[in-house]
């Protein structure tokens, strides 16, 4: 696996989430192990129910695998506490979601800054460093927007900035294109492709082998399990 | 995060919700104007019963002589003769001490033209109208060269006057005291206070030892203290002056002294109770307006759930999420105790203006306002806030 010769930013051993439902117990990711190496573009690609969800919060170290060892970053993410997970989410993370999560009656400047506000960058540098992610992604005329004022495509754009701005270690997209029109959606993709170009690490979970079809590796999960497989 | 940006993330947000920020505030609003305006009430209240204590003697302490004793019979107090004019001089160079006036009672015929009715007499000196709170209504007082050169000048009572038929244009006739002629140099104010307070004449002490009682005694000596807080400590000078003058070792002393102290003392403690239960009453309000915050601020967390779930995502701890919603409930108090500080002002400037004791206020109720306003959304901030914290990002998330 070329993977192997170059630094990983994700690796999983034998993780496992379990959801202790009271009397049932459901396994929601049965000992995976995967490695994404630096600068990687990996597609996870699974239908509804395989555990894409559970695979999305291990990942974006929102919630923790309940055996099994996670480094991200060269950072083991099991043993962390709330804390340390905002601190690894805060630093090495960004999040792009398939409903854009940005703050309502917040401008898409102030969207984009929040992330370094949980740094403790300064408001100055915050501000000078989200219009710049802005202008990349071309919504330099749209900064004093707020979402309910943009296009899906627009708000999705603002979304990747936000992600963008940290320049944090794994871009973590879930569904991006989810929700946006098949035209807006090759646009995002694209956008993607050309961050994987300029050296980017992205993850992308979806449902679809098409959008799955922008990255250069594809892994499928299903039921819980994954599985590595040669994109088409 | 620092507190600049808490300040600004929470102005920004009270600021999307005007209405409600406002309907949030008017609790504390009504809450902090009630305890400034009602504090204000206690004390002007408080005050308009001291202004009239003040009017029967400013701080006055009052010296009488003791009793007499006849054998085994024990006289009235004051009925001894022990207490002298010179007594009184040596009491008007101790401190604290604003004015003094040596009083000798006595009662005669009084005679103006036609009318005439038998009234109380009073030798004394300048310094009586400034201790018993008296104001000239027409002439002058005594003044000093009168009790110097034994000066046969009256001034009168309001209500002697009345008694008399004299109005303002009878200053500087003569009227008959005791059979003898005194010039009229002026009527006092009715002060009321008292029954008979302005049923009285008044001629210089040195005349009426000189006329009326062969003397060098007083019957009584009042004093001004210089302040209410000075009233104890000339009390004890007094005491030691009088004690030294009399030769009086075995502490039994010849003289007794009343002060207004005991009064004061009184309507004080009545104050602070009644200071106390309006202040209560209106921390009930305050209390309710901060249950009020709470309520919202509750409501906030979960309508915010989502938020709370992106900010969690991109990078927020739970203290960051603590933080927000604490200052957000800060900022909701402290700008409702401002406004209700300004708004409690206003009142008690208006109910001062109306019951006539003046605009009270004291900076002690707005620091004290404050202070509870800002644990008010401490209080009542921090539970909303520590709920907002725990949210587990995944679930906040998916949070429709």
């Amino acid at each position: 696996m070329s993977a192997a010769f170059v630094e990983p930013i994700i690796e999983l051993k034998d993780v496992s989430r379990v959801y202790d439902l009271g009397r049932v117990r459901v396994p929601a990711l049965q000992e995976v192990n995967l490695q994404v190496a630096k600068g990687e573009f990996l597609a996870i690609v699974g239908p509804s129910g395989s555990g894409k969800s559970t695979m999305m919060n291990i990942l974006g170290c929102l919630d923790r695998p309940t055996t099994g060892r996670y480094v991200l970053d060269g950072q083991p993410v099991e043993e962390l506490d709330d804390d340390g997970l905002a601190l690894i989410r805060s630093r090495s993370i960004g999040f792009v979601f398939q409903s854009y999560n940005l703050l309502p009656r917040t401008s898409a400047l102030e969207n984009v800054a929040t992330p370094l506000l949980y740094q403790g960058v300064g408001r100055k540098e915050r501000m000078a460093r989200a219009a710049k992610a802005l202008e990349r992604l071309g919504l330099g005329d749209r900064m004093d927007h707020e979402p309910s004022e943009l296009s899906g495509g627009q708000q999705q754009r603002v979304g990747i900035a936000r992600a963008l701005v940290t320049e944090p270690a794994l871009i973590l997209a879930d569904e991006p294109t989810g929700n946006l029109d098949s035209h807006s959606g090759a646009e995002v993709l694209q956008l993607f492709r050309d961050l994987h170009a300029i050296g980017r690490t992205i993850v992308l979970i979806t449902h679809d082998t098409d959008v799955a079809a922008a990255a250069d590796r594809a892994v499928h999960l299903r039921d819980g399990q994954l599985q590595e497989a040669v994109p088409a | 995060m620092k507190p600049g940006d808490l300040f600004r993330l929470a102005l920004s947000r009270l600021g999307t919700g005007k209405v409600r920020t406002a309907l949030t505030m008017l609790g504390i609003i009504i809450g902090v104007a009630s305890v400034v305006a009602l504090v204000s009430v206690a004390q002007g209240a408080t005050k308009g019963i001291s202004d009239r204590l003040q009017a029967l003697g400013t701080n006055l302490v009052t010296v009488s002589p003791g009793f007499t004793r006849t054998g085994a019979t024990r006289g009235s107090s004051g009925s001894a003769t022990t207490l002298t004019l010179d007594d009184a001089t040596a009491l008007a160079a101790l401190d604290g001490i604003q004015a003094i006036a040596p009083q000798l009672t006595t009662n005669k015929l009084v005679i103006a033209g036609t009318q005439n009715e038998t009234a109380r007499i009073i030798g004394t000196t300048p310094g009586y109208l400034e201790v018993f709170a008296y104001q000239m209504w027409t002439g002058n007082f005594l003044n000093q060269a009168s009790v110097d050169h034994n000066l046969r000048v009256a001034v009168i009572g309001s209500t002697t006057a009345d008694n008399l038929g004299l109005t303002e244009t009878a200053v500087g006739s003569t009227i008959y005291i005791g059979g003898l002629p005194f010039e009229l140099v002026g009527i006092t104010q009715p002060k009321g206070g008292s029954a008979n307070a302005d049923d009285q004449v008044m001629i210089p002490l040195s005349t009426t030892h000189e006329l009326f009682v062969g003397a060098n005694s007083v019957s009584s000596i009042g004093i001004s203290a210089t302040s209410q807080d000075a009233i104890t400590a000339v009390s004890a000078e007094i005491t030691t002056t009088l004690e030294q003058r009399h030769g009086i070792t075995t502490g039994v002393d010849d003289f007794s002294i009343i002060t207004q102290a005991q009064l004061l003392g009184t309507v004080s403690s009545v104050s602070d109770v009644l200071t106390f239960l309006l202040a209560g009453i209106a921390s009930i309000s305050l209390f309710v307006g901060g249950i009020g915050i709470m309520n919202i601020m509750l409501v906030s967390v979960r309508e915010r759930t989502r938020e709370i779930g992106i900010r969690k995502a991109i990078g927020a701890r739970g203290r960051d999420i603590m933080a927000q919603f604490l200052v957000e409930a800060l900022v909701l108090s402290l700008a409702g105790g401002a406004i209700g500080i300004g708004v409690g002002v206003v009142a008690s400037f208006v109910i001062g203006a109306y019951a006539g004791w003046g605009f009270l206020f004291n900076p002690l109720t707005v620091v004290i306002s404050v202070v509870f306003s800002l644990l008010v959304g401490v209080v009542f901030g921090v539970w909303p806030a520590s709920q907002a914290a725990r949210l587990d990002p995944v679930v906040a998330l998916r949070y429709e």
